[in-house]
Parts: structure tokens; C-alpha cells; sequence
């Protein structure tokens, strides 16, 4: 047989993983989240206008202490334009990447009203990161990054906060690095590991009827 | 991107409840363009699910529209006049509100088939990847005043002490019975029952009153009313469900149904939808020249070829196309600090259980749903019991009433919360030059099936000929290519991936036998 998981279509080597996490990224419209991810999955930049049709989340796979650390990592499909993001999106996220935009002070401004629908939405603790986008853009900047950090002490789901260019390639990669470790390093030191979570059930994943037993065999 | 909302569309929908979530993501999935927008702050219209403090001040409101008759009342303990038990529990009314955004309860809480029309338009469409799903511990149901799981599987059978030896081998039969049965190749024994109803062919087949109440109650979830066929039917839709998931046929989205319509609206965004909440319609007009839809909302002129429009935010312009409004489910919602029935129905602090009522003339019925903190609807500790029967009066309550004394015996399990109330509907009159189409609001069923064929109805008037949901691709099949990220198409497959693919087309088949 061939090397694929017929579930998935994926090769199997990218199925070797120990871990798997969800992420979702939020923040406002233009902040360039798309571009992060674009960037952090395929290393490319693109300037790109408008949404990313059909395509919802990307996987990556990295390597944080000698383990395979698998990010699933949501965009937000346009809906924070009209701050319309559903609740659906938050649930089951393992962690929050907030994106503002370090030329634009609105963006920045928002940040309370994010934290609150991660709150809101999310299992409780949930770690979030705090990412100010096109850092390359020094000359139009407006938020000061030293008042972000100071504000962020007073979040304590923030982990940390982080300055990059998707445009630069600066800081991407670290930041979904460190997200990971500290994503795994949660996991590794709760006793409770997502008990509650094997018993809920994700559709697609059911064998063919004929494979299945069922109490009507009986005689 | 600009924040100002573009003018012009291939489709307005308005309302994000569950048929107009479903009409939006087909067609934004065919390469329409979507505006879909709601007068409310949430997602979900009627098909909603609300925290404490929210569903509260829903009823409170008392809306106008497609809920009615709304009341809710505490069950203090200050008011009770009785003893304090000692397993006296903590849950005040303060205590339940600051657990306030631990709820999720359900306007209209539903039960799915694990083998039914959703679940396969959940899997076909790939929008199962939004949502994820429990399966319900037991179905329940009353017999001698006693609530007693309805035996599921195979091992079921075996190990329950409700049936001795003699009716499980009955139970077994009846059911090996139904599922050989085939509606276009009667045999002369079932032919003779061809018009009669299921309560007759039941009593023919020498079955246990037991077993009698077992089927009809549970199984085939008819009352004395439902015709042969249909009972077949329906037993024949609980045999296919088993062995999926879990131990029963039935599973309950996490987090409430509220969920389901907000997974179509991610699909719908996803291909291009745009989503506008809180957003009310001031005028709907036609463009006589070009039959087009003019809507004016917040100061602003918009224009789509077609509209969509919940029962419950029609614009008054159009309201003039309805009928008589029609009341069609009462409902109600308990907070409980205990589930209901033993400790066997309730394993690890209590199941997400599913329980059929009947009156005692057995010509009414109700659906009880009890919901644990396992569901993700309330918090641990606590319960919600929903109550929902096709509406007979204006008065939930009183309709309710046969089935609240079944359940509720002695003043057990205590109530700590309870709420009624109605959701109506009226018929839209559609005609056949009109652009402008209207979903039905909830009606009495147990699955989405009548939701569904509504979503196709509408989606297939506008749209003759397009596939309502086809499967959208995974993100790793999708090929970014420069700029325009598009579909994938069998052709540019590698040769393992396409040989596989039809093999993943062929199980599908199989898993869709339902249809």
C-alpha cells in the first residue's frame, strides 16, 4: 500500500506526531494573521487582498524537545471584520494567538475585547500570545511595544508578547516555537489529560456499517 | 480590506438560525456571493443556545416573533415551606448565576441519528470538522412508574436485568423482524397490516406489555396513532444508527445545538460569506426592472438577487405573505441538582440521556432530554432536563403537564429553575416569480431531518441543478497556487491519493445506505 492515511489523504510521515494542538488566531481585520500563517506554514509572504477562499486551518508540524509537536492553526475566515467570530471556533482551542498591528493603535485598542471572547469561549486558562504584526514598518508605528508588555502583565492568560514581520520573516517562526513549548509543557505537567475530551466524538471518523456490529446480528 | 460592507450580492440571508445557516453555506460552497446577517447579537436565531443570564433576559423580552408565552421562575428554598435535607446542595440562585456561562441551553435542543440525514450531510459536506459530538449514555423510558434504560446493544441485552430470558429473546425477534422488513416486498404477514397502525402489527406478534412499551415508546418512537409503515420506518432508522459511536444510536452535539448552525455560517465564511450580526432590516423592496431584492439596513442600500429569510426576522414589508400564526412546540427547561432516574442511568455523576413520553392514553408524546456537564451545557453538579411536545394551546405549561408529573414524582428530582414557553410559526405563501423565500421555523421532530429538506427545498429553487453541500476539501488538499488558492480536482492527484479517494468515495456509499 501506499503511504497514506485514507482518512486524511495525508502521508503518513506527516502523521507521525506526539502531539496535537489546536490554535486559534484572532485580532482585527487587516492585522495580517493570514499572512503569519502563510508565512510560518510555507515560508512565503504573500500580499494578498481579501480572504483566503476554502482554506480554513494549516497543520505544521515542528520538533520541541525531540518531540513532534503538530500545530493546527485556525484562521478566521473574514468573520472578525464585523466582530462575528462564532463561539464555535473557540471551542476545543488549546491556544490563542491575538494579532495587532503595531501601525495601526486601534488594533491594539481591541485587545480587551479579545481577551473577553477568549474567555468567554474557551476552556478556562487557555494560554494566549500576543503578537504585534509588521514590525518592518517602523516609521508609521503607533503602538509602543514596551506599553504593550507593561499592559499584558495585567492579562495573566498572556504568556508572552511578541513583535514580528510576516513581510521580514521576523519572529514568526520563534513565536509559534515558543507557543508549542509552552503548549506542551502545560500538557506535560497537568495530571488530567483531556479525560473529558476522548469521549467526544468527531464525525468522518466512523467505520463503513459493514464493519460495524450492532445488536440487530443477533438471533 | 475595508470594513464597508459591499453592496451588491448573489444572496441576503437573514436570520443565522439553522435552515438559513444551512441555505447560506450552500451557496456561498457553490460560489455565490453570500451576505448573511442577523438583528440579533448572536448567532443562532431560535436554534439558539443561551448561558443563564442570557436565556433569562430572552425571556424577559418577550419577543414578538417566533417565541412565545415565555416564563421562568426560581425554586427557591426560602420559598419552600419543607425540611432542609441533609444532602442539602449549595445551588442558590447566586450560586447558579455566577455559573451563569457554564450553560448552553438549547431553544430547541434535538437528538441525532448517528446514521441520520444530518450526521451524512455533516460528514458528506466536511463540516463535521467544526463540531464535535457525545454520544447519549442511555435511552430511558417509563414503565410500571419507573424510569429503566431502553437496552441498545448487543451487550445491552444480555446484561440487562430489566428483561428476563424470554423477552429478550422476544425483543430480539421483533427487531430481527423489522429490519428484514422491506416496504416494496411484503410478505403476506406484514401485508395484512398495510393501513393499520403499529400498535396493532406490536400486539400481533405475542410481544411482553414490556417489550410493547420498550418498541413503541423508544424504538420506534410512535404513539397509538402512528401507521404501520411508519413504525417500521422508524425502527427500521434506530436499527441503522446503532453500533456507530457509542452505546446508543443518538448523539448530542457538544455545547449544545446552538453549535450546528454556527458550523454552517464557518463553511459559509470560509468560501467568501460575509457575516454581519446586530444587524437589523429596515425595508425589503423589489426592483421592478430587474427582480431584484432591495434592502435597506443601517442607512444603506444593499441588493441581491435573492433573499432568505427567517420566520422570525421578516421585514413587515413581506409579513403580509403569511398565514395565521401557528403555534408549533412547547417547551420546557429545568435546572436540576440531581439527573433523573438511578444510579444506573447515570454513571460518573450523571448520563446525557434520552427518554420518549406518553401520555396515558398514549395519543400525545414528548421528548425528554436530560443533559449533564459531560455535554458541555451546564456545570458539573448540575442538570438540564428539556421538555419539548407539538404545541396543542398557548399554554407550554399546561401542555406539558401530563409529561412534567411522569418525570417529576414526589418533588423529585428538585427543581431549581424552570422556564416555559412556545415557539410558533406561520405558513409563508410563496410565489413563483418572487425572489424572496422564508424558512420555517422549528417544528416537533427529533432530528433535523424536516430542517434539512426545508434548506435543500429553498437552496434547490434558487440554485435548480447545483449539489447542496458538496464535500469541501481538507486544507492540505488544497494547492496554493501564487495568488488563487483552488480546489482540488481529482485530476492534478498524485496516483495513490487518487486511487484512495475512490476508495474513501466507496465507504462513503456505504456509510449513506440511510439515504
Amino acid at each position: 500500500m501506499t503511504g497514506r492515511n485514507p482518512e486524511t489523504l495525508m502521508a503518513e510521515s506527516e502523521e507521525n506526531f506526539d502531539f496535537l494542538f489546536k490554535v486559534v488566531l484572532i485580532g482585527d481585520c487587516g492585522t495580517g494573521k493570514t499572512c503569519i500563517v502563510e508565512r510560518f506554514k510555507t515560508g512565503n509572504y504573500v500580499d494578498r487582498h481579501g480572504n483566503t477562499i476554502g482554506v480554513d486551518f494549516s497543520m505544521k508540524t515542528i520538533a520541541v524537545d525531540g518531540k513532534q509537536v503538530k500545530l493546527q492553526i485556525w484562521d478566521t475566515a473574514g468573520q472578525e471584520r464585523f466582530r462575528t467570530i462564532t463561539q464555535s471556533y473557540y471551542r476545543s482551542a488549546n491556544g490563542v494567538i491575538i494579532v495587532y498591528d503595531i501601525t495601526k493603535r486601534a488594533s491594539f485598542s481591541n485587545l480587551q475585547r479579545w481577551i473577553e471572547e477568549v474567555r468567554r469561549y474557551t476552556a478556562s486558562n487557555v494560554p494566549i500570545i500576543l503578537i504585534g504584526n509588521k514590525c518592518d514598518l517602523e516609521t508609521e508605528r503607533e503602538v509602543d511595544f514596551e506599553e504593550v508588555r507593561h499592559v499584558s502583565q495585567f492579562i495573566p492568560e498572556v504568556l508572552f508578547v511578541m513583535e514580528t514581520s510576516a513581510k521580514e520573516n521576523t519572529n514568526v517562526e520563534d513565536a509559534f516555537f515558543c507557543l508549542a513549548m509552552e503548549l506542551k509543557r502545560l500538557h506535560d505537567s497537568s495530571d488530567v489529560t483531556a479525560d473529558d475530551d476522548d469521549e467526544a466524538i468527531q464525525l468522518g471518523k466512523s467505520k463503513p456499517l459493514n464493519s460495524c456490529s450492532s445488536s440487530c446480528n443477533l438471533t | 480590506m475595508s470594513d464597508e460592507l459591499p453592496e451588491d450580492y448573489d444572496l441576503i440571508v437573514i436570520g443565522t438560525g439553522f435552515v438559513e445557516s444551512c441555505i447560506a453555506a450552500a451557496a456561498s460552497r457553490i460560489g455565490k456571493n453570500v451576505l448573511h446577517i442577523d438583528a440579533n447579537e448572536y448567532y443562532g436565531d431560535v436554534w439558539s443556545s443561551f448561558n443563564l443570564d442570557a436565556l433569562i433576559n430572552l425571556l424577559e423580552q418577550r419577543p414578538e416573533a417566533s417565541l412565545r408565552n415565555a416564563t421562568y421562575r426560581w425554586h427557591d428554598r426560602s420559598t419552600s415551606t419543607e425540611p432542609i435535607s441533609p444532602s442539602h446542595h449549595p445551588w442558590t440562585r447566586e450560586a447558579l448565576l455566577a455559573k451563569s456561562r457554564r450553560f448552553s441551553i438549547d431553544l430547541c435542543p434535538r437528538i441525532l441519528y448517528a446514521a441520520g440525514q444530518l450526521v451524512q450531510l455533516l460528514i458528506k459536506s466536511n463540516i463535521c470538522r467544526y463540531a464535535e459530538f457525545r454520544a447519549l449514555d442511555h435511552v430511558c423510558m417509563r414503565y410500571n412508574e419507573e424510569i429503566v434504560p431502553v437496552p441498545c446493544s448487543r451487550s445491552d441485552v444480555f446484561n440487562t436485568k430489566a428483561l428476563s430470558i424470554v423477552e429478550k429473546r422476544l425483543l430480539m425477534k421483533f427487531l430481527n423482524g423489522c429490519q428484514v422488513y422491506n416496504i416494496k416486498k411484503c410478505n403476506d404477514d406484514t401485508l395484512a397490516f398495510r393501513g393499520k397502525t403499529f400498535q396493532d402489527y406490536l400486539q400481533s406478534q405475542r410481544v411482553t406489555e414490556k417489550i410493547a412499551s420498550c418498541i413503541m415508546q423508544s424504538i420506534a418512537l410512535s404513539n397509538v396513532n402512528t401507521s404501520f409503515e411508519e413504525g417500521m420506518e422508524r425502527t427500521q432508522r434506530f436499527l441503522r444508527s446503532l453500533g456507530r459511536y457509542g452505546n446508543t444510536p443518538f448523539l448530542f452535539p457538544m455545547y449544545g445545538c446552538g453549535e450546528l448552525p454556527q458550523c454552517f455560517c464557518r463553511l459559509c465564511a470560509v468560501y467568501g460569506g460575509i457575516y454581519c450580526l446586530k444587524r437589523a432590516v429596515d425595508n425589503v423592496s423589489l426592483d421592478a426592472d430587474t427582480n431584484e431584492v432591495l434592502l435597506s439596513s443601517a442607512g444603506k442600500t444593499l441588493r441581491a438577487k435573492n433573499l432568505v429569510c427567517a420566520f422570525g426576522q421578516v421585514p413587515s414589508q413581506i409579513a403580509s405573505n403569511f398565514g395565521e400564526l401557528r403555534y408549533n412546540i412547547s417547551r420546557a427547561v429545568y435546572i436540576t441538582a440531581h439527573p433523573l432516574g438511578g444510579e444506573e442511568l447515570n454513571k460518573g455523576g450523571g448520563g446525557v440521556n434520552m427518554m420518549r413520553l406518553l401520555t396515558d392514553s398514549g395519543d400525545r408524546d414528548a421528548i425528554f432530554i436530560q443533559l449533564s456537564h459531560y455535554s458541555g451545557t451546564c456545570p458539573e453538579g448540575l442538570y438540564i432536563f428539556h421538555l419539548t411536545t407539538p404545541a396543542a394551546s398557548n399554554d407550554p405549561a399546561d401542555d406539558l403537564s401530563p409529561f412534567t408529573a411522569q418525570i417529576f414524582q414526589n418533588n423529585e428530582p428538585e427543581i431549581l429553575f424552570s422556564s416555559f414557553f412556545t415557539i410558533t410559526s406561520s405558513t409563508f405563501s410563496h410565489s413563483n416569480t418572487s425572489p424572496i423565500f422564508c424558512t420555517d421555523a422549528p417544528s416537533y421532530e427529533l432530528d433535523y431531518d424536516a430542517a434539512i429538506a426545508n434548506a435543500r427545498d429553498i437552496f434547490g429553487r434558487i440554485y435548480a441543478g447545483s449539489e447542496f453541500l458538496p464535500r469541501a476539501p481538507d486544507p492540505e488538499e488544497i494547492v496554493v497556487d501564487g495568488e488563487d488558492p483552488s480546489a482540488l480536482s481529482e485530476h492534478n492527484l498524485p496516483d495513490d491519493l487518487r486511487s484512495q479517494l475512490h476508495d474513501l468515495e466507496h465507504s462513503t456509499q456505504l456509510i449513506d445506505i440511510g439515504e
